[in-house]
């Protein structure tokens, strides 16, 4: 055995070592805060928004779970009487209607006759489309037919796409029979 | 151990719609992996690092000359003991309370070892870049959505299954629940078996399926390899005395070198101390 015969100064300076040792050891190692920290539930503190699945006309209840501005989560909404919860694999999907790559943020323009699609401002579009639209409704508008009154036009029609929601297909719907559109279709329909 | 859990998978309620493969994506946040048409409906051959459940088409001829698409959700079956658990070098792989495996990815050093000794094939290993370029590899498999367990939810692809084909609950509920769906459907599939495979120490994954494994492509008999048995039970620890007891050797030797090299050296230089 070693004789172990210190004197005072190197006593202080090992337990020193020592001491200063185990302080980082249990300052930069602590396994188990880190493992906490870096384990937080993803959903955890999320806004939670109910909404309606868009893709089909069963109309199942979703939880969109927001965070940061975008979608981290969607999952079937457990107290819908519809659905209680459950989802097919499109409906689970409707996370990427927003986070998706390919989704396009512009609106775009295909002249008449051109093959070609070009990027345009959202007022340009919504100009363009209000006086086109008013255009084609004066000229081709009819009040009466056989007698009846009627207040339709058939030169209009509105095909909803598969990615809007039940608000929107309420809106669009109202807005195409203010203007006497007939021909007002939906994707989940045809 | 807390409550241990199990998935019930019961394939004769599977309609194939593949939600759960969906719902695993976007609970994991795992990017879309396109794959080019193969001839079969199945949308992927295999699990991989980034799809880890995959729901199996398989075409099977039923005996009266008709063709049958037996489905069947693959994923990790997360075994009592486990293959990868013991052959990983690092200790990366470990049992959560809930009887789930998980693998540690600050711990993962990706060899690999795990992914060619899984019976079941259900881990891949994902090749990334860290911030300085370099490439680095970690191994990637189903984690039964232990997290969401951790808050008292239960795994995503259960929640989304809309024939209830998936349940998920206390072990011992699955085992009575798939016992009793077996004898239901005896009359109609004679084959019909539970899948919960001894050879592992039995799974938290179980099947209720309608033929025999082998049709399903799942081996009869899944063990745990010998080799890493050996490995892991009695080569590592011994090794690891070894290096412990060398290195207790160096740093002893060092520590009783330099405090009595000190000690000679105060006394020659005629008391630095003050006792």
């Amino acid at each position: 055995m070693v004789e172990m015969n210190l004197n005072r100064r190197q006593f202080l300076k090992l337990s020193g070592a020592a001491a200063a040792t185990l302080a980082v050891v249990e300052l930069g190692f602590n396994e188990k805060k880190a493992y906490a920290a870096s384990k937080e539930l993803k959903i955890a503190k999320a806004t939670v928004t109910p909404t309606i699945c868009c893709f089909c006309g069963v109309g199942c209840g979703i939880l969109v779970h927001t965070k940061n501005n975008t979608v981290v989560y969607t999952e079937g909404d457990p107290d819908n009487p519809i659905n209680e919860g459950k989802l097919c694999s499109k409906g689970t999907t409707i996370r990427q209607l927003y986070t998706s790559e390919k989704r396009v943020l512009k609106p775009r323009y295909r002249a008449p006759g051109s093959d070609k699609w070009v990027e345009k401002d959202w007022d340009w579009m919504l100009d363009t489309i209000a006086k086109r639209a008013k255009e084609t409704r004066d000229k081709s508008f009819v009040e009466k037919e056989n007698g009846m009154i009627v207040n339709k036009t058939e030169a209009i029609a509105s095909l909803g796409g598969a990615a809007l929601d039940n608000e929107e297909c309420y809106l669009l719907a109202k807005m195409m029979r203010g203007l006497g559109v007939t021909y007002l279709e939906h994707q989940a329909r045809i | 151990m807390a409550t241990e859990y199990v998935k019930l998978v019961d394939v004769t309620k599977c309609d194939g719609c593949r939600a759960c493969m969906v719902a695993c994506k976007n609970w994991n946040d795992l990017p879309a992996e396109p794959e080019e048409f193969s001839g079969t409906v199945q949308s992927h051959k295999k699990t991989t690092a980034d799809t880890w459940n995959v729901l199996q088409y398989i075409e099977h001829e039923n005996g009266k000359g008709d063709l049958e698409y037996l489905f069947r959700h693959s994923s990790c079956f997360h075994c009592t003991d486990a293959a990868c658990e013991k052959v990983c070098p690092e200790n990366a792989i470990s049992y959560s309370k809930f009887g789930t495996v998980v693998i540690d990815h600050d711990k993962c050093v990706g060899c690999g070892y795990c992914v060619q000794n899984c019976p079941f094939e259900v881990i891949s290993l994902k090749e990334y870049k860290d911030k300085n370029g370099k490439e680095y590899k970690l191994s990637q498999k189903c984690t039964m959505c232990t997290d969401r367990l951790e808050e008292g939810l239960q795994p995503a692809c259960v929640t989304t299954c809309h024939t209830n084909a998936l349940e998920f609950g206390n072990k011992d509920e699955m085992l009575a629940k798939a016992e009793k769906r077996l004898s239901e459907i005896k009359g109609k599939f004679p084959n019909a078996n539970i899948y919960n495979p001894k050879g592992v120490g039995g799974t938290h994954t179980i099947y209720v399926l309608t033929e025999k494994p082998s049709v399903y492509g799942l081996p009869e008999n899944p063990k745990v390899p010998t080799s890493a048995v050996v490995w892991k039970d009695y080569a590592q620890p011994i090794g690891k005395m070894m290096i412990g007891a060398t290195t207790m050797a160096v740093v002893g030797a060092f520590i009783t070198n330099n405090i009595i090299s000190k000690r000679i050296k105060g006394k020659e230089d005629g008391g630095e101390g003050h006792e």
